[in-house]
């Protein structure tokens, strides 16, 4: 082997210590990128395929009457349609270990050929019979209840039947029925009908194209509009128009999240770099003489270059090897639980030739390139400086900073640390950065997880009532308020009435619903609510709130506002209500949490459309036992003639808010995490160095009278102090950084930026883990310098 | 050997090379219109006190530095024209340097320290490296020692093992700044009777020292004072 080659291996071994830090902070943060390429990956073309695999309907007509066999035919007929099929939709609940869940039941005869909006069936057979149904497979956490067992589904009058589940689905096209907090229900219109609905396959579901099916969006309004204007025409009424985006109900959010995620992962990767950078430089600096030495017997800059580099490149290739098993056991973990979030089967579990080839490159390259800086250095030093390098800051007291730091006065150890601290100042400030970039990250990450949180509490505590419950249709308000309000336990009762609407353009045409099956993500509704309400106090962004007397003007939510493409205060929009557009004046914009996109408006200006004194929901505050109370509630407007669709506590909604994003902040964390131990790795790194650098200077305080327990606290408190420094970054960064990462999950989750929380708890936990890193990192170097002989520090070369 | 045998007279030739350093104290002219011709087979001893000049004259030699005037040729090249790039293959093929700390590589082996200079400068085939190495140690003295770690050497062991590593190329200059400032008088004497031999090999050597009483095995004594040759006197054997 040749000798340069022995030497690096044998510094390497030297500095063992070292060069494992290196390698794990390299592995630790590659670990991470390489889950989320393969995460990312995985997740993206399987929740696609799996999407597509249903043939979701490119579009969704609600065609008033229904669609019998004569007109789907001639609907098939029409150009640009593929296939096409009628189905019905209802939305209902049943009732599980005494509590009612929402069920959404999804309509299909049985000679539907399954070719538009398909599943699987995975136990039992389609189609089940009239006393049966088969249930999404995800649906089980939320009925309780498997194949074998029977479900009490409300009817049309709120009576419930007893259905058998006769197996189970997979239907990937829906968002989870967990996070939805919905169970989703599959049976025959005879089965409908034994519950005591009227079968209406009132869905005409049509995909588009030619031949193929067009995913293009445009295409699809476009047909969809122009079949719609055919149906009419054919005095068939179309109340709305659905076609949602193709891909998963969650795919962009979780595309969006993954991506954040993997930006963190690679910041902690260029971190891990500045690590590698930080050691190898202090290295290198120790062997600035050998390096002087090497050149005075024939070694180039290009050799030298080479062979430091190479280190650079074993140690990252060593880490990238290292990060291999983790990252894919932590990349296929991420892939099954977000799989199970989405309820996803990942049928393909390979990677795309990138995800390995990006994790190589990145394993390899940035280590190598941040590396690169003090290599470059250390290659190009002239020989007369490197013999002429006397160790730690040999150009100190020559820099004007330097007689400035000599004037402070104060206690002697600290003023030594500040004073030490300055000598390498390239060195304190590429540890500054990794710690701060860390605690930067760490914090953002908390800060953004606390913003999220503080948000939901806020946005449930504005709403002033414990559960809401929907009528199958419109009541008269007075008899049922009046019912409602005699129920023992029921503090307070608020009307709502909500219509489903459709956003409508200057020119009146009613804008195409991004509606997907479940009914949920997408729904735009217009809802009345009295000016004065004391159930729903909502954070006015701009504008104001509901008045007495306000005839045509609407308050939106940021959702509401975001789909009528964020009209001014005052502005006019134009909103259909089963295709009737009416036009409205926006007075103010509120910020909500959880629910569709609502417009708010008076009851009195929904009138016209709804018929005076109607309300299509109740909101109710409570005492005792919210459950017996709602149950009460519940009979009394069953006694009043009216019947209840759904029941949602408000705590229920918290679940399935905290459901869609919850993993996602807890990952944040993970990630924070991980960012903070490669800056406390960096800071003991560069403590270490700094005592190896001054070994002789030990030497002498010690021969002039400094105890070993001085020369300890001297070098804890040079840690310490840095850890300080890279705090107070740390935190200054992690500000707008927390801010950063609000607006993504805030604007993600809820249309709107999360407002800026700094969480006492992580920066708590920073400073902790900072003061403990630090005293940790430094302790083994502070020990090993107390720990030396004068004759040992002195004969140091 | 590397002879440089179309070279006729000196093999260090320096004209008129003056050198002024920057210092917070102001400028501080280490060598003043140094003149100073070696030839083949010559030993010289620079000496002078401590800031006469004599480390520097030796870096201008050895390429570490360059003169701010005058010339430095060394068989045949003209050192203060080249740069760095070229510098370091050049005198890892035309100068051997030893130090007076010996500034042998602590995690390489005697023998590897030999053998790294011609590893740098591929001066011999990888094969006959070790052999060439072990040879060399043998030649002065420490063959033995060839598989130690220099941390296991004496003092003036580790000078022989940093002549070796000097010869490695087969020079045609030797330079050596102080070394024998940090071995005891007997050892010294041994490592000056080995530069007398490689002078006498064909080889110009050109020893600095501030200790006049170690010049004696020298042929050539030239005292430096402030910067300036004082004088340049054979040194009689």
């Amino acid at each position: 082997m040749r000798p340069r080659t022995v030497k690096l291996a044998r510094d390497l071994w030297v500095a063992r210590g070292r060069v494992t830090v290196m390698v794990v902070g390299i592995a630790v943060a590659l670990s991470g990128v390489g889950a989320l390429l393969i995460a990312r990956s995985v997740i993206s073309r399987e929740s696609a395929a799996a999407y597509a695999a249903t043939n979701p309907a490119s579009a969704t007509l609600d065609v008033e009457g229904g669609v019998d066999a004569a007109l789907l035919s001639a609907v098939r007929a029409r150009p640009r349609i593929v296939d096409a099929t009628a189905r019905q939709t209802i939305f209902t609940r049943v009732l599980v270990e005494g509590q009612w869940r929402r069920m959404l039941l999804f309509v299909i005869a049985p000679d539907d050929p399954l070719t538009i909006a398909g599943f699987r069936v995975e136990s039992g057979a389609w189609p089940p019979p009239d006393d049966g149904l088969l249930i999404e497979r995800a649906a089980d956490t939320i009925l309780h209840a498997n194949t074998g067992d029977s479900l009490a589904v409300a009817g049309p009058t709120g009576a419930t039947t007893s259905v058998r589940i006769t197996g189970t689905v997979y239907d990937p096209a829906l968002a989870p029925a967990a996070q939805e907090r919905t169970g989703y229900g599959y049976l025959t219109p005879a089965a409908l009908e034994r519950l005591g609905f009227t079968p209406v396959a009132d869905q005409l579901k049509i995909t588009v194209g030619s031949g193929t099916v067009d995913r293009d969006q445009s295409t699809v309004d476009a047909v969809a509009r122009d079949l719609s204007g055919w149906l009419t025409s054919n005095g068939q009424r179309v109340h709305q128009i659905q076609a949602p985006p193709f891909q998963h109900p969650h795919q962009r959010q979780t595309n969006a999240v993954t991506a954040l995620f993997l930006a963190f992962a690679v910041a902690a990767l260029i971190l891990a770099g500045a690590l590698v950078a930080s050691t190898l430089g202090g290295m290198l600096a120790a062997q600035t003489r050998q390096i002087g030495v090497m050149k005075t017997v024939g070694a180039t800059t290009g050799q030298l270059l080479r062979m430091y580099l190479s280190a650079a490149v074993g140690i990252a290739a060593v880490a990238t090897v290292l990060a291999v098993g983790p990252g894919l056991m932590a990349g296929y973990g991420l892939v099954d639980l977000v799989g199970g979030l989405l309820n996803v089967d990942i049928a393909d579990r390979s990677l795309p030739w990138w995800v390995p080839a990006g994790f190589i490159a990145a394993g390899l390259g940035i280590p190598v390139l941040v590396a690169l800086v003090p290599i470059l250095r250390a290659a190009r030093i002239t020989v007369r400086a490197a013999l002429d390098d006397h160790g730690a800051g040999s150009r100190v007291g020559l820099r004007r900073s330097d007689r400035w730091l000599a004037r402070l006065r104060g206690n002697r150890t600290v003023l030594m640390a500040v004073r030490n601290l300055m000598r390498r100042r390239s060195r304190l400030a590429l540890t500054v950065v990794l710690l701060a970039a860390g605690g930067a990250l760490f914090t953002g990450g908390l800060n953004a997880a606390s913003a999220w949180r503080a948000w939901v509490d806020n946005g449930l505590d504005r709403r002033g009532y414990d559960a809401e419950l929907e009528l199958a249709q419109p009541a008269p308000a007075d008899t049922l308020l009046a019912a409602v309000r005699e129920v023992p336990g029921v503090t307070a009762v608020e009307p709502a009435l909500s219509v489903a609407a459709t956003p409508a353009d200057a020119g009146g045409r009613i804008e195409v619903q991004r509606t997907y099956p479940d009914g949920g993500h997408g729904r735009f509704t217009l809802t009345g609510l009295p000016p004065g309400t004391g159930m729903l106090d909502l954070e006015i962004l701009d504008g104001r709130w509901l008045r007495p007397g306000d005839h045509n003007g609407v308050v939106l939510n940021q959702a509401a506002s975001t789909r009528l493409a964020g009209p001014a205060i005052g502005a006019e929009v134009g909103i259909a209500v089963d295709g009737q557009v009416s036009r409205w004046r926006v007075i103010g914009v509120v910020a909500e949490v959880g629910g569709p996109a609502i417009a708010y408006t008076t009851p009195d200006a929904l009138a016209p459309i709804t018929g005076a004194d109607r309300v299509s929901a109740i909101r109710i505050r409570t005492t005792g036992d919210q459950q017996t109370v709602t149950d009460r509630v519940e009979t009394a407007i069953a006694a009043s003639g009216a019947t209840v669709t759904s029941t949602m506590p408000t705590s229920e909604l918290r679940n399935a808010i905290d459901g869609h994003i919850v993993i996602f902040v807890y990952v944040l964390v993970v990630l924070a995490a991980l960012m903070a131990t490669v800056g406390v790795l960096g800071l003991g790194s560069a403590m270490s160095i700094t005592v190896i650098e001054r070994t002789r200077e030990y030497g002498i305080m010690q021969a002039i009278g400094a105890t070993p327990r001085v020369v300890r606290r001297l070098v804890l408190t040079e840690g310490a102090l840095t850890g300080a420094i890279g705090c107070f970054v740390a935190i200054a960064l992690g500000i707008p950084l927390s801010a950063l990462i609000g607006d993504l999950l805030g604007r993600l989750s809820f249309g709107l930026p999360l407002p800026l929380q700094v969480s006492v708890g992580g920066l708590a936990t920073w400073l902790v883990l900072i003061i403990v890193g630090a005293v940790g990192a430094t302790l083994t170097a502070a020990q090993r310098a107390a720990g030396l002989t004068i004759r040992e520090t002195l004969s140091y070369q | 050997m590397n002879t440089l045998s179309s070279i006729t007279g000196p093999v260090v030739d320096v004209r008129a090379a003056t050198k002024v350093y920057t210092t917070p104290g102001g400028d501080f002219p280490a060598l003043r219109e140094v003149d100073l011709h070696v030839s083949a087979g010559e030993f010289v001893a620079v000496v002078g006190r401590s800031g006469s000049g004599k480390t520097t004259l030796l870096n201008l030699l050895a390429g570490i530095d360059h003169p701010m005037s005058g010339e430095v040729w060394i068989g045949g090249t003209a050192v203060h024209t080249l740069g760095e790039r070229h510098l370091a293959a050049w005198r890892g093929r035309v100068v051997g340097l030893v130090f007076q700390f010996f500034q042998l590589l602590p995690t390489l082996t005697v023998a590897e320290n030999v053998m790294l200079p011609m590893d740098f400068c591929d001066t011999v085939p990888a094969k006959r490296r070790r052999t060439a190495a072990v040879e060399l140690l043998e030649r002065v003295g420490i063959g033995e020692q060839a598989d130690k770690l220099p941390a296991a050497l004496s003092g003036g062991q580790q000078q022989r093992a940093a002549i070796a590593r000097a010869l490695a190329n087969d020079p045609p200059v030797v330079l050596a700044d102080e070394p024998t400032g940090n071995l005891d008088s007997a050892t010294a004497a041994a490592v000056l009777e080995l530069f007398a031999e490689l002078a006498d090999a064909g080889k110009a050597v050109v020893m600095v020292t501030h200790e006049r009483d170690l010049t004696g095995v020298a042929g050539r004594r030239v005292t430096l004072v402030d910067g300036r040759v004082d004088a340049d006197v054979a040194v009689p054997a």
